[in-house]
């Protein structure tokens, strides 16, 4: 494939206009929260100052930052329940031979090939009967739930690389069996985490189903499902405060993103390596 | 002796958070569903036993027979299109381009935007008198220009198009992952031997590179079946039922029309479906794999 050689810069050209083009919507997006009313729908007239106003009128129409405060609540709650109890079992998973765990681990690989959407109903059955319907906690359960099994085969990967010796040593100076893996099998285990962590923030802030189908007041509701009621209320009206809260929504993500582009290659294949 | 069973009880007490949170919210449910797809049942009196009725309504089902058709159609899409688009750019992205940094970021950043966002950002751009048919005017004539997503011909394709925003650049994520993980001592030894170009691609890339294959492709089936955001925002699977997916059809089946034993049975008919093709899909690749 001439790997070290330099490709043609014809080849570069059509690339970057590609990639322009996969670029355009995102910049539309940014481009139209700062646009007056009369040149909204010109994409090509560039904004001629920086028009706040659609960000004053969604800020003040929708209560963004419950929305943000929900979203990041039920985000951290999920993957710290889903971290401290799939290290545990993926630990557990990786060094135990016993019958008992290689069913668990058949167990938990059947739930990667059954899909969510017939259990829905009897999930919301369920929750109304826990009495949980309508709590974010019902949300972090779901989540974590649906993590467990990628992230315990994670966990169980990354612990595979840990001499046993360590622990031998660790528990003949009297250590216990708690204290031994959070302070001293846990810290080892953190590129998992980290993989772990980067690789699900995405899908949690930018569900809309999930929310919407369990939660239904107004004040607890995550920020995809609020931004599109806020959309609905706004129908046939300007597009510009819809526009504006989706940026506000969008560039956490962006930012986490730029930061954690080079560990989420990594994490995809991590996530790769077989259990 | 003693200590051995100690250890093997704590060993139990480390699983079992995990294996409760995952039994009681994910397994039971599903279990459940499958009694209650035998049932009739609208969550308010208790189930009636029906047999197989509700699997035989789906097929005279126009909700569902579209939704079907439509998510088969995705999944064709995804196999024949997009994952050969996305081994092509994932390779080419792995090439040393001036402008490497700019081009993988260009094409990664739609992934982290929202379905909600991404809807919100097309449906404005695909107006009929939105900025895509503006480029397209001169192009092909006012004459053919529509409202891409208001059509009974166009609505589901322009959604299907609308999912490789994203699905391309993800694909060709993981792709790449696989890519960057083959040792490149093994291109420097097929060189000496004096392999080239689509050889060199043949016998050693697509072949270490299958484990990423399988995964890209089991990715692509589920994330086709689970299609339900942008239709449900951008056309609520219309104009008619011509852009149902199977998924919209069992959300509207349970969450308007409240037929729960109904939206179950699809819902498992949905699972079979997906469990068959993994089966399937593994099979075949599986055997392809090549062991690092």
């Amino acid at each position: 494939m001439g790997l070290n050689k330099r490709p043609s810069i014809l080849l570069e050209i059509v690339l970057i206009l590609v990639a322009l083009s996969f670029l355009f919507p995102v910049f539309f997006l940014v481009e139209s929260s700062f646009k007056e009313p009369r040149y909204f729908f010109k994409p090509f007239a560039l904004p001629h100052s920086f028009y706040l106003d659609y960000y004053k009128k969604a800020l003040h129409d929708m209560d963004f930052f419950r929305g943000l405060w929900n979203t990041v609540l039920v985000m951290v709650g999920a993957l710290a329940l889903a971290i401290m109890v799939a290290s545990m079992a993926g630990y557990v998973l990786s060094r135990r031979t016993e019958r008992l765990f290689r069913y668990a681990y058949l167990f938990f690989l059947s739930g990667m090939v059954i899909p969510t959407v017939g259990s829905l109903i009897p999930l919301f059955t369920l929750a109304v009967k826990l009495h949980l319907m309508n709590t974010r906690i019902l949300l972090v359960l779901i989540y974590t739930a649906g993590f467990i099994p990628f992230a315990s085969f994670l966990y169980a990967a990354f612990t595979k690389a840990i001499p046993r010796e360590l622990e031998e040593s660790a528990s003949l100076d009297g250590c216990g069996p708690l204290r031994l893996f959070f302070r001293i099998i846990f810290p080892l285990l953190l590129p998992a985490t980290g993989t772990f962590i980067v690789t699900n923030v995405y899908g949690i802030w930018n569900d809309f189903l999930t929310p919407l189908i369990f939660l239904n007041q107004p004040e607890k509701m995550t920020l995809m499902p609020q931004i599109v009621q806020f959309m609905f209320n706004k129908q046939s009206v300007n597009y510009g405060p819809v526009f504006a809260v989706s940026v506000l929504a969008v560039l956490p993500l962006v930012v986490l993103f730029a930061f954690t582009q080079k560990y989420m290659l990594r994490g995809l294949t991590a996530g790769a390596v077989k259990g | 002796m003693k200590l051995e069973r100690k250890q093997y009880w704590i060993a139990c007490l480390f699983l079992l958070p995990a294996l409760a949170i995952f039994g009681l919210f994910f397994y039971y449910p599903f279990l459940q569903s499958v009694y209650y797809s035998f049932t009739q049942w609208n969550g308010l009196k208790a189930p009636v036993f029906i047999g197989l009725d509700n699997y035989k309504y789906i097929f005279s089902d126009q909700q569902m027979l579209d939704g079907m058709k439509n998510t088969l159609k995705m999944v064709a899409f995804g196999l024949v299109v997009q994952n050969p688009l996305a081994l092509l750019l994932a390779l080419l992205l792995n090439r040393k381009f001036r402008t490497r940094a700019f081009l993988r970021t260009s094409f990664y950043l739609p992934i982290i935007i929202s379905l909600v966002v991404t809807s919100i950002i097309w449906g404005e751009l695909l107006k009929y008198d939105g900025f895509f048919n503006g480029i397209l005017k001169p192009i092909i004539g006012e004459s053919h220009i529509q409202d891409w997503l208001g059509t009974v011909y166009t609505s589901f394709p322009t959604i299907i198009l609308l999912t490789q925003w994203q699905g391309i650049g993800y694909c060709a994520l993981i792709y790449l992952a696989g890519l960057q993980s083959i040792p490149t001592d093994i291109y420097e030894a097929a060189d000496i031997e004096g392999a080239k170009g689509f050889a060199l691609f043949r016998h050693i890339t697509l072949p270490m590179l299958m484990p990423s294959v399988t995964i890209v492709l089991f990715l692509t089936v589920v994330g086709a079946l689970k299609l339900f955001d942008l239709p449900y925002l951008l056309t609520n699977g219309g104009p008619g039922t011509s852009s149902y997916t199977l998924f919209l059809a069992v959300y509207n089946a349970a969450f308007k029309a409240q037929n729960y034993g109904y939206a179950t049975a699809a819902g498992i008919l949905l699972a079979i479906f997906i469990i068959i093709v993994t089966i399937v899909q593994l099979g075949i690749t599986r055997k392809r794999e090549v062991e690092l």
